[in-house]
């Protein structure tokens, strides 16, 4: 019989439930109260959120994220700034002491991005695993990854773009150099790609998350149950949301 | 003197570091590093801003500063490591 693993389907939250969210399932998972756990997520409103080193101010625009109704977070893991709108986010929670997480952290990005290679190709898509965190689909990036190890449990999360509007993105994110800007647009246009594009039509949250579904227990050799956040993990997600990811403190920490 | 160093790592990630200067002595009166890497434990990189508060802008005392640090602390970085962080403070000199 196959190890079974959790899915959560948790819908539309804000930027400080989701990663609150993703962090009481770490803590939960670290005392051995709920199985491995793959969630999938969206986020409203739409959101910002940075790596834990950088700094809001640096990258962010603040005043167009408020104009424009933009949650903005800063992430547990390391990583750059994200931009998300119509995007499936997933979470995977596991420890690190599971037999198929290898101890090495890059090789750990690769078998979990294994998993949404499968999920790619579930739904008829060539993809490429772009060291250190990122996937191609023709070469263009069409998922960034983040990982971070804490209770010895891995949280690894990361963004499988539906659609992407690179100018809106620009209009919230700095850029190192204003000059540069159009430059850069134009850059990431070329270098950025959605399931849009690639299928040239329209392809729903609930297909790609389900040809997911099939990514990771195809690459974990696991059996994914629908199950629901335990009332402690809505617990620590509330104190989380308190202590940290709604809080200044935290979000401007950098 | 304060300095904002923005430096992208050959085949890795961008680095912002923020630094204050004690010109007097040329030694790092504060440091923040920031950017778009990978540190495990990410807490360490608090640990290694203090380790770095007080001591010369100097390549060779920075670099084993950075790198006797991280060997001690077992932190493990990905996108930067001690060679790039030492070349992007150093250039608080410029």
């Amino acid at each position: 019989m196959k190890d079974q693993w959790r899915l959560l389907l948790t819908g539309d939250r804000t930027a400080a439930e989701n990663m609150a969210i993703d962090r009481a399932i770490l803590v939960a998972h670290s005392l051995g109260v709920v199985p491995p756990t793959i969630r999938f997520y969206r986020w409203k409103p739409a959101a910002i959120s940075i790596g834990y080193f950088q700094s809001l101010n640096e990258e962010v625009n603040r005043e167009a994220c408020k104009q424009l109704n933009i949650d903005c977070v800063r992430r547990i893991t390391g990583g750059g700034a994200v931009f998300h709108e119509h995007e499936l986010t997933y979470s995977i929670v596991v420890s690190e002491l599971h037999p198929l997480i290898p101890k090495n952290i890059l090789e750990s990005y690769g078998l979990i991005c294994q998993a949404l290679i499968e999920g790619f190709s579930h739904l008829g898509i060539a993809s490429q695993y772009a060291p250190i965190n990122d996937i191609l689909v023709k070469g263009k990036k069409i998922s960034g990854n983040a990982q971070t190890r804490k209770l010895q449990t891995v949280l690894q999360h990361g963004t499988i773009l539906l659609d992407v509007d690179v100018d809106k993105m620009f209009r919230l994110l700095k850029v190192p150099n204003e000059k540069l800007k159009d430059k850069l647009i134009t850059q990431a246009k070329e270098r950025v790609t959605s399931l849009r594009q690639v299928t040239g039509g329209d392809i729903s949250f609930e297909t790609v998350a389900n040809a997911m579904k099939h990514g990771f227990e195809k690459t974990f050799d696991t059996s994914l149950e629908l199950g629901i956040l335990t009332k402690e993990e809505q617990m620590y997600a509330k104190d989380f949301i308190t202590s940290c990811f709604g809080n200044d403190d935290w979000n401007d920490m950098r | 003197m304060e300095k904002r160093i923005v430096y992208k790592v050959p085949g890795g990630k961008l680095l912002k570091i923020f630094l204050l200067i004690e010109k007097r002595t040329m030694t790092i009166k504060d440091i923040r590093i920031t950017g778009d890497f990978f540190a495990h434990p990410e807490e360490s990189i608090e640990g290694l801003e203090q380790t770095l508060r007080g001591k010369p802008l100097a390549n060779k005392a920075l670099f084993d500063s950075i790198n006797s640090f991280i060997h001690d602390q077992q932190v493990q970085l990905i996108g930067i490591d001690a060679r790039s962080l030492t070349d992007a403070i150093v250039r608080g000199i410029l």
